[in-house]
């Protein structure tokens, strides 16, 4: 009986810790910072980690609420070409297959002023 | 496990039903043209398979919404070939209902024309749904 319930706790075990670790996805924008001044006359380099976690398939990029385009690297570098004055709002969010965000994102907002 | 499972029931009514528009029209012309009532049962076939295509691709938007709340983010090209799709599914489904209503009365090349519109408008849903998945 006591071999049955260790059999039983390690079972329920076994099975949750890898699904709780394995859903946590998650995304890092390293660079601009969040709250970067940048040059309008500038590229802007993206740099970002991703983890898809259990549930994610590839992850979304947004400037300004609108869908940019679509990474597919965990991790790199990706330029958006120069962003006009003003502020803007740079999003990365990560997507299922059928392309619905799992809930993992992260979002920095940037501004582009001219320099003096 | 349940949410995987409830995508993988949606991609496979849609999956058999793409297979079913393209297929069984291509069917009623070649390798020959089968008689009228054949045909009959080929366009129910075919709109009743377009009904299966419009559903369950409206399934993959709920099941998202069911489980994050959310639907598919589709933009640009994405989401103007789900555009395209929506039209050829809604366009096939008229004509596979003007065919069963009024079929009878058609010259064999208006009943030809018909399934090579069918033809054409299932292949170009076909091929909108690689772009679909791909650029999105």
């Amino acid at each position: 009986m006591r071999t049955a319930y260790v059999l039983a706790a390690s079972l329920v075990l076994g099975c949750y810790v890898p699904v709780s670790l394995a859903a946590d996805a998650s995304v890092v924008i390293s660079s601009p910072v969040n709250g970067a001044k940048l040059d309008p006359k500038t590229p802007v380099k993206l740099d970002y980690e991703v983890s898809m976690g259990e549930k994610g398939d590839h992850t979304h990029l947004y400037v300004d609420k609108s869908e940019a385009l679509t990474l597919r690297g965990l991790k790199g570098a990706h330029s958006i070409g120069t962003l006009s004055p003003g502020q803007h709002e740079i999003c990365i969010k990560v997507v299922n297959k059928a392309h619905t965000p799992i809930g993992a994102q992260q979002c920095i907002k940037v501004s582009v002023e001219p320099t003096a | 496990m349940f949410e995987n499972l409830s995508y993988a029931i949606v991609q496979l009514l849609h999956n058999f039903g793409a297979a079913a528009v393209v297929g069984i029209a291509i069917f009623a012309l070649y390798p020959a043209a089968q008689p009228v009532p054949i045909q009959r049962g080929f366009a129910w076939l075919v709109g009743i398979g377009w009904s299966v295509q419009a559903l369950s691709g409206m399934g993959f938007g709920a099941v998202s919404y069911y489980f994050y709340e959310k639907l598919p983010d589709l933009n640009g090209i994405a989401f103007a070939a789900l555009l395209v799709k929506i039209t050829c599914a809604a366009v096939s489904i008229g004509i596979a209902v003007m065919f069963l209503r009024r079929a009878a009365g058609w010259t064999v090349e208006q009943r030809r024309a018909a399934w090579k519109l069918l033809i054409a408008l299932g292949v170009t849903a076909l091929t909108a749904a690689a772009f679909l998945r791909w650029f999105a």
